[in-house]
């Protein structure tokens, strides 16, 4: 129930921003460049894994945007609403269970993430890309989203100054959207790296939205994701039984 | 109805609040008083289950603030120093959301009995964003009484405001007194402490230094002041009665001033500083 109601207000506030032209234009504007600058400028002439460039890429973005806009979301709007505007403190005060916040919030950033990557896969469709939509593909992209909220939750409640959260996603977002496997293959990639990038959870999204068949491999990839997802929502929920001012 | 027994906490080495101990009986406006950083909001963050205590603890109705958070949170209503409202949502979605947090029954009517109680009423659906500081504190008190609490903690609560808006929010507080909430509040302002509250704490650096209604306090330490003002010197003479502040003007060649104490002279006295620089 308070679930509900924190990822209701969330809804809200997010369909106020989204009304502000400004906001919408820098929360796709990576992506939208990426797509642009690649997928058209090399697009069809280069051929990768035996598709087209621009095949290759649109998942990879679609799984990109899922994973940035999540985890902003959740990973700002706690940071400030705790540190600035004090409006995280309202759920303390009240009687809401941890588990609760942590579920509101993620949602929320599921809602957002899934926004994003359905305007990136809408106008990879337009430019001529083919994909596999699937369960498989839904599924993955749902559990990306999830995941890398439950990480916003993660940081937004450790983050002792706005300039933490932006150092969280200099280490950890950024390198994970430019080596999982959004732009090139991991193949290319050194072996060593490609074994500590096997780690990371968005190299399994990108697996899950390249090849969405059912098979060993994507139950692997799939309970990698939940195993990410599940150690970040144990945390966050210890993080808030421990808070204290 | 707040049993505070030997509360302490710390900050690192930073000592925030000393083994506070007191009791607040229901029904009655309990003021904490004392400068920046005497603990008066590490005191509130405790009890409305913020922060941990290093040491000691308390009950609020009977439930421990640490051990029974769960049962005691329906109970207590909070207006916090910081306005944290959400801006972008209007007053009527703010008391939506928060009411729902406490399961609040018959909401929409709830909402809009308090908007008239906070005279918001006329501006439920305009967003907090626009409205003036005195309005965002008086939703503020409505938020922190939706769930018809039977303890409410106002931290600062006229921090900022004009004396106009301040009075009106007295009023306001007095009202919910009558209506048997027991009020815990902290603040800086004397003259805030003495019109409201029926008892006051004085906090220092963590400390509890004095503890009484205002008026005893003030008897404590001398019913007048003789204030003589010599060029940008200025000093406080405390004396029993008012023939007692007479003669004593009458020694000073400097231009003086008689008044009664108040609770900023008894901080002066405990102290040897002023309450507010």
């Amino acid at each position: 129930m308070n679930a509900v109601t924190i990822f209701l207000k969330d809804m809200l506030l997010f369909q106020r921003r989204l009304l502000r032209l400004g906001y919408v234009v820098s929360t796709l504007f990576a992506p939208l460049l990426y797509l642009g600058a690649f997928g058209l400028g090399l697009g069809k002439r280069v051929v990768i894994a035996g598709t087209s460039y621009l095949d290759f890429l649109l998942p990879g973005l679609v799984a990109m945007s899922s994973m940035t806009n999540s985890y902003t979301w959740v990973a700002n709007s706690l940071n400030m609403g705790r540190l600035y505007y004090r409006t995280f403190q309202i759920y303390l005060q009240a009687p809401v269970a941890p588990w609760e916040i942590v579920t509101g919030q993620m949602l929320a950033g599921v809602v957002r993430g899934l926004f994003a990557s359905s305007v990136i896969l809408g106008l990879g469709l337009l430019l001529g890309s083919h994909l596999h939509l699937n369960g498989v593909f839904l599924l993955g992209l749902l559990m990306n989203g999830l995941v890398f909220a439950a990480f916003g939750v993660v940081v937004g409640l450790k983050s002792k100054s706005h300039e933490d959260t932006a150092t969280f996603t200099n280490f950890f977002i950024l390198p994970m959207a430019f080596f999982c496997g959004t732009f090139f293959p991991l193949e290319e990639l050194p072996w060593w790296l490609q074994k500590l990038i096997y780690l990371l959870p968005l190299t399994h999204t990108n697996r899950l939205l390249r090849t969405p068949d059912w098979g060993m491999e994507t139950f692997i990839s799939m309970a990698l994701l939940a195993a990410a997802g599940s150690l970040c929502v144990a945390l966050s929920i210890l993080i808030i039984r421990r808070y204290s001012e | 109805m707040i049993v505070i027994s030997d509360l302490t906490k710390y900050y690192g080495k930073t000592q925030a609040l000393e083994g506070l101990s007191l009791e607040i009986g229901p029904g009655e406006i309990f003021g904490l008083l004392g400068p920046n950083g005497a603990g008066k909001t590490t005191c509130i963050k405790i009890l409305t289950t913020l922060a941990f205590p290093s040491r000691g603890g308390a009950r609020i109705a009977g439930f421990d603030v640490v051990q029974e958070r769960a049962k005691l949170k329906p109970l207590m209503g909070v207006c916090p120093q910081e306005i944290n409202l959400d801006r972008e949502l209007t007053a009527y979605e703010n008391l939506w959301f928060y009411g729902r947090l406490f399961q609040t029954p018959d909401l929409s009517r709830r909402i809009m009995d308090l908007l008239e109680w906070a005279q918001l009423a006329d501006r439920a659906h305009d967003r907090v964003k626009g409205y003036s500081g005195g309005m965002q504190r008086r939703l503020l008190i409505a938020r922190a009484l939706i769930s018809r609490p039977r303890v409410l903690f106002l931290d600062e609560p006229t921090v900022g405001l004009d004396p106009q808006i301040r009075r009106q929010l007295w009023d306001m507080i007095r009202q919910l007194q009558a209506e048997g909430i027991t009020l815990m509040l902290t603040t800086h302002y004397i003259e805030e402490a003495e019109m409201l509250c029926d008892r006051v704490g004085i906090l220092n650096k963590g400390h509890l230094i004095a503890l009484d209604t205002p008026g005893a306090l003030t008897a404590r330490v001398g019913g007048y002041v003789v204030e003589s003002v010599n060029g940008f010197r200025r000093r406080y003479q405390l004396v029993p009665d008012k023939d007692a502040a007479y003669a004593q003007a009458r020694q000073e060649a400097s231009e003086v001033v008689i008044r009664r104490a108040n609770l900023e002279d008894v901080f002066i006295q405990l102290t040897g500083e002023r309450l507010s620089p």
